[in-house]
Formats: structure tokens, sequence, C-alpha cells
């Protein structure tokens, strides 16, 4: 077997694995509840209303019998992650859905969101930091080292009370939510064929370049927001790890062979500052996941981060929670791996399975 | 001393230090500075009529100006710094503390366990602290409604439980609980954990560690004195970020609404619509909004370059 495709497989094993390690935490958590509380997590759609106390006590304790709710640990928990299994997660009062249907339902926001600002965050922060790395004190170094200063000291939140009150506000140009109103009737008419749910796919799909457009007004001011951030750190990093490889021998010699400056930074620096860049940006996939919901929820986005939204609204909602967390969990797992390939296709030391990551 | 007086050469490092000294001093002397109205204590000081919404500009009643519905500004400036040191500090204090024993422990633990101690701590590495925080919050109100109260939770006043009759310990407990620092605690000792596995996996190595198992030192022993001492250097660089990092985080979720308490995104999230709605502008109504973002900002900025100088202390290069 090529050891790449050994490297994926044994890279894609390790989701699962993750995935039971940190359900076990989680249902640990629950385990903390008293057993009336863990029995909301088995409540069925449609409760009869008006149950009196008598009837709600007595229709707990079947719950309880039947999902072994007063078992050991591993019992109980085996019970829960079968329901994880059948495809719902359970009934989220809040939101009046199933779980996993009304969190499958939003993906595509959150993906066309996430998607496009690791589109333009990596590359860029990845160049910038070469360029800023190489010619050290430059121009283009002390400037980017300001810019990136702001980046990594300004909280998203005040980014996008700025740029909500400069761009929308005072300019027009970008607007908050997902696309304007007269085109959010004609995406939900019958006409307009939903083959991914991401507007800026579908609308090419379509042939309407219109809502094309409209669909960026509304996207670019999440993905600057959430990129501006993650961008510097790991610009940052990147910066630092170039001036590591700058003063090593092979560099040298490249230049010593009489290589160009274009050649000796894109072939020889470049491939040896990866893993470390990448590396780093992969350990803060949860903060990116965590960046990607805040942005959400201020640009009004409506993606999965309305589950928790609706679930913090009043009525306690601890199956929707769970749900979520695993969700996310499980997003984050799903980011790293992709990020981990990516590494992997472009070191060649990763591909060839010599350097163990 | 020479160490001290390196961090102090750049003025980086001085200017971050006095920041931090200003918002230590302002956390101490917040009820001299800004003092507390007996009856209704609390960051929110109402100062203006309750009725008014638009915020009012900077007065002799209020020197930095009212937020909608007449609280004050400065007063909840003032106690939000606070608020937000204790809050980062606690945080930092505990995942530090746990992260270090951690990762000492399970770099000790020989090589099996070791290891599964570490493959158990990247598994946490995959939790978004948002979701953790929601999900923490709803064990919280659903155990309070199983044991008969009543939960629901306040975008400004935070979390509100009642309960008839007489509270139980539990639910007292219960209710001194702030979802979010609990998360954040258990969702971000890793990078200290996994700092010090590494830096005993190296140690390990080094003769006096084995000098002091050969005459008969016990795990114990070589934890307490040898690798804690090793350790606290790279981990309080660590710890000096994360106060910052932690303070920002809380703003943050504060502010889109679901929760931390913090009282500098509590602010900023109460101005919103002044600023961002419909006939808002940043520049007419400047006192709500420019300072707790400096505040925020500013607190971020002074413990990042803080740990940034610690960084360059401790690094062995630098003497």
């Amino acid at each position: 077997m090529p050891p790449f495709l050994q490297f994926l497989i044994r890279r894609f094993l390790a989701i699962p694995v993750s995935l039971i390690i940190i359900t076990m935490v989680l249902y640990g958590g629950v385990m903390l509840t008293p057993p009336e509380a863990r029995a909301t997590l088995y409540y069925p759609p449609r409760m009869k209303p008006n149950m009196t106390e008598e009837q709600m006590r007595r229709y707990q304790e079947t719950i309880i019998k039947r999902y072994h709710l007063r078992d050991p640990f591993l019992i109980q928990y085996g019970y829960w992650a079968g329901t994880l299994l059948d495809g719902t997660w359970g009934y989220s009062p809040s939101m009046n859905e199933q779980i996993l249907p009304a969190l499958l339902k939003r993906t595509p926001v959150t993906l066309e969101l996430a998607m496009y600002s690791l589109l333009f965050l990596v590359p860029l922060g990845l160049v910038s930091g070469v360029i800023a790395g190489w010619k050290r004190s430059g121009r283009f170094d002390r400037g980017f080292r300001g810019l990136a200063f702001l980046g990594t000291s300004t909280p998203s939140f005040i980014m996008a009370l700025v740029m909500l009150s400069v761009f929308y506000i005072n300019l027009n140009w970008f607007a908050p939510g997902r696309i304007s109103m007269n085109y959010g009737f004609e995406i939900s008419e019958e006409t307009f064929r939903h083959t991914t749910g991401m507007l800026t796919i579908d609308s090419l799909l379509n042939g309407r370049t219109d809502i094309f457009v409209d669909a960026w007004r509304h996207l670019a001011m999440p993905i600057i927001t959430l990129s501006l951030y993650h961008w510097s750190t790991l610009a940052r990093i990147a910066r630092s790890s170039m001036l590591e490889e700058t003063g090593k021998e092979y560099i040298l010699s490249a230049r010593a062979r009489g290589l160009s400056e274009r050649r000796v930074v894109w072939h020889h620096a470049f491939r040896n500052m990866l893993t470390p860049s990448l590396t780093s940006i992969a350990l803060s996939a949860t903060s990116i996941i965590t960046g990607v919901f805040v942005a959400e929820i201020i640009f009004d986005f409506n993606g999965v981060s309305s589950v928790i939204l609706s679930a913090m609204a009043g009525v306690p909602d601890a199956p929707a929670a769970l749900g979520f967390a695993v969700y996310s969990v499980l997003m984050v797992l799903i980011l790293m791996f992709f990020l981990d390939v990516l590494q992997a296709i472009l070191d060649p030391r990763v591909r060839e399975g010599v350097l163990k990551t | 001393m020479k160490r001290i007086r390196l961090f102090f050469s750049h003025w980086q490092n001085c200017v971050s230090f006095l920041l931090i000294l200003i918002f230590v001093a302002t956390a101490v002397a917040a009820p001299y500075l800004s003092p507390d109205d007996p009856e209704n204590p609390g960051a929110f000081l109402r100062v203006g009529k309750a009725t008014k919404g638009e915020p009012q500009p900077p007065s002799e009643k209020a020197v930095l100006g009212m937020l909608p519905f007449g609280f004050d500004v400065f007063h909840a400036l003032v106690w939000g710094s606070r608020d937000a040191l204790l809050f980062g500090l606690i945080v930092t204090i505990s995942t530090a503390v746990f992260g270090v024993l951690y990762g000492a422990i399970s770099g000790l633990a020989g090589n099996r366990l070791g290891s599964f101690m570490i493959r158990i701590a990247d598994s946490f590495l995959a939790f978004p602290p948002i979701a953790g925080m929601v999900f923490l919050q709803q064990l919280l109100a659903t155990t309070i409604v199983a044991m008969g109260g009543i939960y629901w939770s306040h975008p400004k006043f935070g979390q509100i439980i009642e309960v008839q009759g007489p509270m139980t310990l539990i639910q007292s407990l219960l209710e001194h609980i702030n979802p979010l620092m609990l998360s954040l605690i258990v969702l971000s000792w890793m990078p200290y954990a996994r700092l010090v596995h590494a830096i005993v996996l190296t140690l390990k190595q080094t003769e006096f560690i084995q000098a002091s198992r050969a005459l008969g030192g016990s795990s114990a022993w070589i934890i307490r004195k040898h690798i804690l001492r090793n350790s606290t250097g790279p981990a309080m660089v660590l710890a000096a970020r994360d106060v910052g990092g932690v303070v920002l985080l809380q703003a943050t979720l504060t502010f889109i609404g679901i929760g931390g308490d913090s009282i500098w995104g509590s602010m900023l999230g109460q101005a919103r619509n002044w600023v961002i709605g419909p006939g808002g502008s940043l520049l007419r109504y400047w006192w709500v909004v420019l300072p707790p973002t400096l505040a925020v900002m500013l607190f971020g900025i002074a413990w990042n370059i803080f740990g940034d100088g610690l960084s360059d202390l401790f690094d062995p290069r630098a003497l």
C-alpha cells in the first residue's frame, strides 16, 4: 500500500476514536445530573399537554426504566450512543424539531462561510508570512507586523461592530443576513433549485448572477471578520518559522548554486515552513469553528448556531445542547482531518511517511 | 535581576506592565473610584431616567455618559475591570494548575499510560468552548428544573434561578456556577498538559532526574522538586496570554447574547442597536462604544505583550 493511502486511512480512523472519547466525557457530564433531568434527553416529539404531576412522574419513571438511567455509566452510555446512531439525536422542545435533521438542514450555510474563510485565509496567511519573514524589517514586514498585531488584538465582535457601522449603515456596500429580502422570496420559490444549499453555488447553477452578487454582498463581512484574526495568527507563525528557515544551510547552498531568489523562497524554504504553520492552524481548529458560530450569530446568518440560540432562549433544552456539542466536535474533527491531509499533500516528508505526525 | 532588567529594557513590555498595573489598581480601588449604590449594588448603576432609551452624552451626572436607560458608563467600566480581571485570573490559574499536574503525571506515568493520557488531552482539543458552555448551561438548567425550580436567562442580568420554598444546598451551589467559567476551565488545560508532557519527556533523560531517582526520590518528590520548577516558566507564558484571550472570549459571548456575564461585553451589547440599528451611528454615540472597546482591547493587548515579554525572558538564548 502506498504510504500516502496508509496515512489517510490511519488518520481517518482517528476520528471515531476521538469522537468516542469526547462523547464519553460529554455523557460523563450528563451523569452528574439527577436521573429525572437525564430523562428529558429522551422525551418524544409530542408530549401530551397538561399532564398532572403524578402522570409526569410516572412517565419519567418509564423512560428511566427503558433507557436504564439508574444503571452504571457504561450501560447508560451505550443506550445513549445507540440513540445517536438512529439518525434523530432526540427531539428539541425549543425548536420543535428532531435535532440531527435540524442541524443538517442548516449545515450548508455554515459550511459555505467556513469554506470561503479558510480558502481565503490559509493561502493569504502563508504567502504574507513568507514574504514578511524573507525580508525581515523591510517595508512589507513592518506593515505586515502592524496589521497582524491589529488582527490578533481586535476581538471579532468589535471588528464586526465597526464593519457594520461603516460598510452597512454608512456606505451600504455589504449587508448582514444571508440574502436581501427581494431575493429571499425568489429563492424560496420552487423554480429555484437548491442543489448544494450554498447560495453562491446554487445561484450560478440556476444562472442567476444577480443572486450570486447579492450572496457575496452578505458573505463579505463575516468572511473578513473571521479571517482577520486567524489570518494574523497563522501569518505570524509562518513568519517566525520562515525566519528560522532563512538561517539554515540548505538555503545558503541553494543560493551558492546560483538559484534565483524566487526559486529559493518558494521551492526550498516554503516547503519546510509549511509543517509548523499548518500544524498550528490544525490545533486552532476549535477556535476557527467557534469563530464561525460567533460570526454567524453577529451577522444574523441563521446557520447551525441558531440551534444554540433557540436552546438558550428560554425553555431548558438539554437534548439540543448535547446534540450541538456532538455535532460541533464532529465538525472540528473533520476540519482537522482535512488540514492534516492538506499538510500531507504539500509536505513530501509527511506524504512519503518519513516524518510521522 | 538580570532577567528583570532585560524584561524592562523593551518599551513594549513596560507599556504592557503599566497597563496591567492600571487594570489591577482599578479593580482593587473600584469601590473608591465609583461607589456602589447601597440599595441596588451591581455593575450597572442607574444615574439617569430609566425611561430614556437614547444614550445620554457625558455630563456632570455621568462623566463618560450613559448607556441606554440611564446606566452610568464609567461605573460599569470600573467594575467591569474588576470582573474581567477576576474571571481571567480564576480561569487561567485553575487551568494552568490542572494542566501542569496532568502533564507532569502523564509524562512520568510510563509509556503506554502516558500516551493514552495525552491521547485524551488531544481529544479535548476538538471541543469548541462555545459548545461546551451551552452544554453546561443547559445541564444546569435541566437539573434545576428537575429539582423543582425555575430557570431562565436574561441578556443583561445573566442566569436567574427561582426556587419555591427554601433552597437546598445543591441548588444554591448551582446558582453560583458560571457555566462559561467552568467550561473554559474544563476545555483549556490541554496546551499546558501537552507542554509539560513534552518537557518531562526530555527532562526524564537528564542526569539530575536520574540521579534523584537513584537516590530514592519518589515520583511526587520529583514532580515537586524538579519538574514543576522547570516547567513554571513556559507555563507562565501560556497563562499570561490566556488571561487576555479568556476575557476576550467572555466579552464576545456576552455580546452575542449567549451568557458569560461579561460587563464590558454587556455594555457593548446594550449599546449595539444605537450603533448599528436603523438610524444608528458610531460617531454620534461614541461614548457607549469607545470606553468598553478600549478597555477590552487594551486588556487583551496588555496580557498578550506581557506573555511575549515573558517568553523572551524564559528563552535560554536571551541571556
